[in-house]
């Protein structure tokens, strides 16, 4: 092994040699570097949509005051926010968000970190594609920030954008910044279909020797779906956004009802895409933490079978409930039943992976190092998500509460508590293997401790103005009546809100100097029995020496009683009573 | 003040709603107790200590079997309960002869009564902006119709909500229980305009409703509100420039 | 760092009467799922890839006409009465010029299993040659159209004409570029050596191209 690495180092000293800077960082085919590019990325988009956030966040407590450092950019009302660059603030914010932080960390930077290393081959299927698609999606990410600046500002129709408010410019008085939200998300769609292409012949086709199916860990399970749904989902969006371009720019009917058009068919077209991706969202993340928890309880997965299975049944489930955004937009109530019955029994497979967590945890051995505190963030936070979820899926009870800032705090406990918590316990873990550094446990733990604590205090109190009937959206809670009593909340959620703002301080602190400064990590920091962590730290250019590993067992072989360590890497032969009881 | 819970319900489907929604918090409550409750447990227990050795186990498929079926039956059982509410405030049209248009515009609700004659379209019709009276303890049915972008006729207090479409009518009812004022906010993101429209519905005994309509909606009251063709020309032409923005969101308040 | 051989342990662990999975023979996999390489997949990287991404094509005409199809449902009457017919003989007979690039394309991949590399850059502009002449046809057609007043914002019924089948058109074109760079690949030489991956994914992806017109084809013009 060690005879292997350094011949690798020596390779991989001689192939940067040979690439020089450009195509060693910057235009580089290596699936390694790809997946640091897109996540520099995602955490650069983070501190811009956290921003947005926090201004909606001031603007919601103190209605119509100055919003500090606003003053230099919004000259004419001295940073007090207009309602409709609040709409703009809001609408960004979870357009980057989603499309540029959490797609880009989650599928783009671990997919592609992951998917190669762990199932034992040197690259992708197809590493220039791989390139483009960083490239394409970086460019839409450009291209989405460029509509900050044009004339009439960004999109302000909400991150849903429905139809007719965002078909015709005079009604939102945005012109170009919807077109652009259009023509980015178009060029996004493109670049995540390259990319899953390239995932899903990956994974079928270079497996290593021995890496059966039912032996891939479940993160690439994970990323496997996750896939399927990207390439199946986007392009839908891909096409909605075209015509909403066209309705806009070239004058066509398709949402437009003076023209003959429809809007709800935007609604229809748009959920149709949107359900599947908020799974896209989140299954990576579970993926993660099923690879979490069994790492640092010491103990194999609780029922890996079914764990995959649930993550292909939510993936079948995903097509077939999006009609439960749409409960009283005024498609068919009959219809709107029908997504009910499917929606509840979305929650099952759900059930099914929070159990198995328990189950892994059950007489564990648990180290609560950094990444194991977010995953177990990311379960706990997860289920609270999914079970306002069930409100929401009750037709009834949706009239009252859809368009609430329930909703809200639904999405941001699965977003931020599911996704964001899954992809820091994704970067802590697979740091030192992805830099070759540690990273610092202290600032870690800082990080963490205040992530948790204000994120809860953050979005638990946004349940309760909900269900006292906040709705979304809205510029200035105080011109209601009936919700002046809550604005107590309001500033107490914005308080939390700063200060979770100011939480991710230590994790950027953390981050750059364990960059340059943290200690070099060792092959196998965690005892972990994948593939990745068999190469070196960081792993050079093809991964591996002359050989691949071959893969003899499972990914969750811990505390086996077959070996005396308490791990059992999968590439590891057997030998003795193991061998033996095969005959 | 503890008064941080669903607003007052004053219609007659409200409380199958909120009964709804109180089964389903005690449920999730129940849950979410149990998860955090059994995580809490494990992460005390199990830590690592010393001496403490994992157990090396795949999974048990009779707990697994236990905890698929379980969820699924409470699941179903919730689904068999919403189904009565919901065809009985969405699908089903209770007979009425108290109808109202309503019609929604950026960034104002216009609430049109048929007049003397009891048709809509015609010369008698009377048009309220932001305000509908409607006497209690009657169903009143609401035809919902937007002029320009989506809207969302939000009454909190009757749980009620529905969005309005351009190019179509949605028919809507709902019968109040207790005479007030009561907020009707847009909960649908419709532009610019949209934090800060809202009307108010006043629900009267059946005495004031009827000397109200007897002062406003016969033929020679005046009509309430400016004509109707004119409002969207003025919509678009407003739109676009960023200072009109500013003084209609702001006017509200 | 990592053991690299497996010791037993000197005191038995607890494990619930669950047992490591029996390992495998030998190298690494047991069945043919995943044996020790060297082992051919079913599909290749290339094939593979082309499925994938017509898959997400799929999709995306698939929101197109179900959007179409949507309008087609609603609209009172279709299609509006004062607008001018599609020209259905036309485009029945352009549909068949599509056809015969299909069959030319197919020539080239047999051109290029025989390792008849000229017939394979000859057919490869034959099959270039007819997915232009359909192009300019049905160019020719929408000139035709928006002269008799049927534009892309006259009402939904222009709208989804142009959307659909220019969308198609925009892939027809896209398909052309490639089929033309890779005939000129060819007929610098490149393929002969058995790298052949561009040229097949290339054939895969005209052939879809082609496949998906007949669809629009009776969806816009026939019903
Ligand atoms: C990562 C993203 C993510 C995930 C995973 C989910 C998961 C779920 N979501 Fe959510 N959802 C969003 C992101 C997500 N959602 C977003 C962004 C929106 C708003 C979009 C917008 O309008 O802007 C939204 C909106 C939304 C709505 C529309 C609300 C409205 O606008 O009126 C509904 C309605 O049914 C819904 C339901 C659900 C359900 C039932 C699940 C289920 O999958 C949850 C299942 C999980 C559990 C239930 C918990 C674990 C299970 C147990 C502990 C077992 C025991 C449980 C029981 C017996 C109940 N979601
Ligand atoms: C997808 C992920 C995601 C994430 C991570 C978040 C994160 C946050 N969101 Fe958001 N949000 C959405 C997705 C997300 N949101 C969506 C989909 C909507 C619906 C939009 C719509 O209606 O169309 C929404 C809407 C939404 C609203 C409702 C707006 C409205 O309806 O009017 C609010 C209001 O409070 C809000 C708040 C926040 C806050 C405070 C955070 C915080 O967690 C952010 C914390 C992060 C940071 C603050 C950035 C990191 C900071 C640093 C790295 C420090 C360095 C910088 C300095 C401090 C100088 N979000
Ligand atoms: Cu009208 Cu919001
Ligand atoms: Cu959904």
């Amino acid at each position: 092994m060690s005879a292997h690495s350094a011949t690798a180092h020596a390779h991989v000293d001689h192939a940067r040699h040979e690439l020089g800077f450009v195509r060693t960082y910057i235009f580089s085919t290596d699936h390694k570097m790809i997946a640091r590019q897109f996540l520099f990325l995602g955490l650069f988009m983070m501190i811009i949509g956290g921003l947005l956030a926090l201004i909606v966040r001031w603007q919601l407590a103190w209605p119509e005051t100055a919003v500090p450092g606003l003053g230099g950019i919004l000259k004419e009302t001295g940073g007090i926010l207009e309602p409709s660059t609040y709409n703009m603030a809001f609408t960004m914010h979870a357009t980057i968000m989603i499309f540029f932080v959490i797609m880009p960390i989650l599928a783009g930077a671990f997919g592609n970190f992951c998917i190669p290393l762990m199932i034992g081959a040197r690259d992708m299927a197809f590493p220039f594609l791989n390139m483009l698609s960083f490239w394409v999606t970086g460019s839409a990410g450009i291209i989405m920030l460029s509509g900050f600046f044009v004339e009439g500002g960004h999109a302000a129709a909400g991150w849903t954008s429905y139809a007719p408010l965002s078909a015709v410019a005079s009604y939102t008085g945005v012109n170009w910044g919807q077109n652009i939200w259009c023509i980015s998300l178009f060029i996004m769609g493109v670049g995540s279909m390259m990319g899953s292409i390239n995932y899903i012949t990956t994974i079928i086709n270079m497996r290593a020797p021995g890496m059966k199916l039912f032996r891939m860990p479940l993160v690439v399970w994970s990323l496997f779906i996750t896939a399927i749904l990207l390439l199946l989902a986007l392009p839908v969006l891909t096409s909605g956004v075209a015509m909403l371009l066209f309705d806009r720019t070239l004058g066509t009917n398709w949402f437009k009802p003076a023209g003959g058009g429809e809007p709800l068919l935007w609604q229809h077209l748009f959920w149709y895409f949107g359900h599947p991706e908020v799974y896209i969202l989140i299954l990576p993340a579970m993926g993660i933490a099923s690879e979490i928890l069994p790492v640092f309880c010491r103990k194999p997965i609780f029922g890996y079978h079914a764990m995959a299975f649930s993550m292909i049944g939510i993936a079948f489930l995903s097509w077939i409930v999006y009609g439960h955004h749409m409960f009283v937009s005024g498609m068919s109530p009959a219809l709107g039943m029908a997504f009910t019955v499917t929606t509840m029994i979305i929650a099952v497979p759900s059930a099914i992976k929070t159990f198995n967590w328990l189950g892994t945890m059950w007489g564990a051995r648990m180290q609560f190092t950094v990444p194991m505190l977010n995953a177990l963030a990311f379960v706990s936070m997860f289920v609270i998500g999914g079970l306002s979820g069930i409100f929401m899926a009750s037709t009834p009870v949706d009239i009252y509460i859809q368009d609430t800032y329930f909703i809200v705090a639904h999405i941001h406990y699965v977003v931020f508590g599911g996704s964001i918590f899954g992809a820091f316990a994704a970067i802590y873990y697979w740091f030192p293997k992805m830099f070759g550094r540690m990273t610092n446990p202290f600032l870690g733990h800082l990080h963490f401790w205040g992530t948790f604590v204000f994120f809860n205090l953050t979005f638990f109190p946004m349940h309760i103005i909900g269900v006292g009937g906040q709705m979304r959206r809205i510029y200035n809670p105080t011109q209601y009546e009936f919700l002046v009593h809550q604005q107590g909340w309001n500033v107490f959620i914005t308080y939390s809100a700063l200060l979770l703002g100011v939480s991710q301080i230590p994790f950027v602190i953390n981050f750059f100097w364990s960059l340059f400064a943290g200690k070099p990590a060792p092959l196998n920091p965690w005892n972990a029995n994948t593939l990745e962590w068999t190469a070196p730290s960081p792993p050079p250019h093809l991964n591996w020496g002359p050989t691949l590993p071959t893969v003899y067992r499972g990914p969750y072989e811990y505390s086996s009683p077959e070996s005396k360590e308490d791990f059992l890497p999968q590439n590891v032969p057997p030998v003795g009573a193991a061998g033996a009881r095969r005959h | 003040m503890l008064d941080w819970w669903l607003p007052e319900n004053v219609s007659t489907y409200g409380q199958e709603i909120d009964w709804l929604f109180h089964l389903i918090y005690y449920i999730t409550g129940v849950t979410f107790i149990l998860v955090f409750a059994t995580m809490l447990a494990f992460i005390v227990m199990y830590r690592d200590r010393p001496g403490r050795k994992a157990r090396y186990t795949h999974g048990n498929t009779t707990l697994e079997i236990v905890w698929t079926v379980v969820p699924a039956l409470i699941l179903v059982i919730l689904t068999l309960l919403s189904v009565p509410a919901w065809s009985k405030i969405k699908m089903t049209m209770p007979e009425t002869d108290f109808i109202v248009q309503v019609t929604a515009k950026q960034f104002n609700w216009q609430i049109t009564y048929p007049g003397p004659d009891g048709k809509f379209g015609t010369a008698d019709d009377k048009t309220l902006l932001d305000e509908m009276h409607v006497p209690v303890n009657k169903i009143v049915r609401v035809h919902l119709k937007s002029q320009d972008v989506i809207h969302s006729f939000f009454v909190p207090q009757f749980r009620m909500k529905q969005d309005a479409v351009p190019g179509r009518e949605i028919k809507q009812w709902f019968e109040a229980t207790k005479p007030g004022k009561y907020e009707l906010p847009c909960a649908e993101l419709c532009g610019f305009g949209h934090s800060g429209m809202r009307g108010w519905i006043y629900v009267h005994t059946a005495d004031e409703y009827a000397k109200w309509a007897a002062q406003n909606l016969t033929a020679e009251a005046a009509p309430t509100t400016e004509a109707k063709p004119d409002d969207k020309a003025d919509a678009k032409k407003e739109a676009p420039g960023k200072a009109e923005p500013k003084k209609e969101g702001k006017a509200k308040k | 760092m990592t053991t690299l051989t497996v010791e037993h342990p000197t005191d038995p662990r607890r494990t619930n009467g669950s047992l490591p999975p029996v390992p495998p023979e030998g190298g690494g996999g047991d069945g043919p799922d995943r044996d020790p390489a060297p082992r051919r997949p079913p599909l290749d990287n290339v094939r593979l890839a082309m499925l994938f991404l017509i898959c997400a094509e799929v999709m995306f005409f698939g929101g197109l006409v179900s959007a179409f199809l949507v309008l087609r449902v609603t609209a009172a009457v279709w299609p509006p009465p004062l607008q001018p017919r599609l020209p259905v003989g036309v485009t029945a007979v352009n549909t068949l010029v599509l056809f015969a690039s299909s069959v030319a394309m197919a020539a080239a991949r047999q051109a290029l299993r025989r390792d008849d590399a000229r017939a394979l850059v000859r057919r490869l502009g034959l099959a270039a040659g007819l997915g232009g002449a359909f192009l300019l046809v049905q160019g020719y057609e929408w000139v035709r159209l928006v002269s008799f007043g049927l534009t892309l914002s006259s009402d939904a019924y222009g709208t989804t004409f142009y959307s659909l089948i220019g969308a198609h058109a925009a892939h027809v074109l896209g398909a052309l570029v490639w089929v033309a760079v890779v005939a000129l690949l060819a007929a610098r030489g490149r393929f002969t050596d058995g790298r052949t991956g561009p040229l097949r994914a290339c054939a895969i992806y005209w052939h879809f191209v082609v496949a998906l017109w007949p669809i629009l084809f009776v969806a816009v013009y026939l019903i």
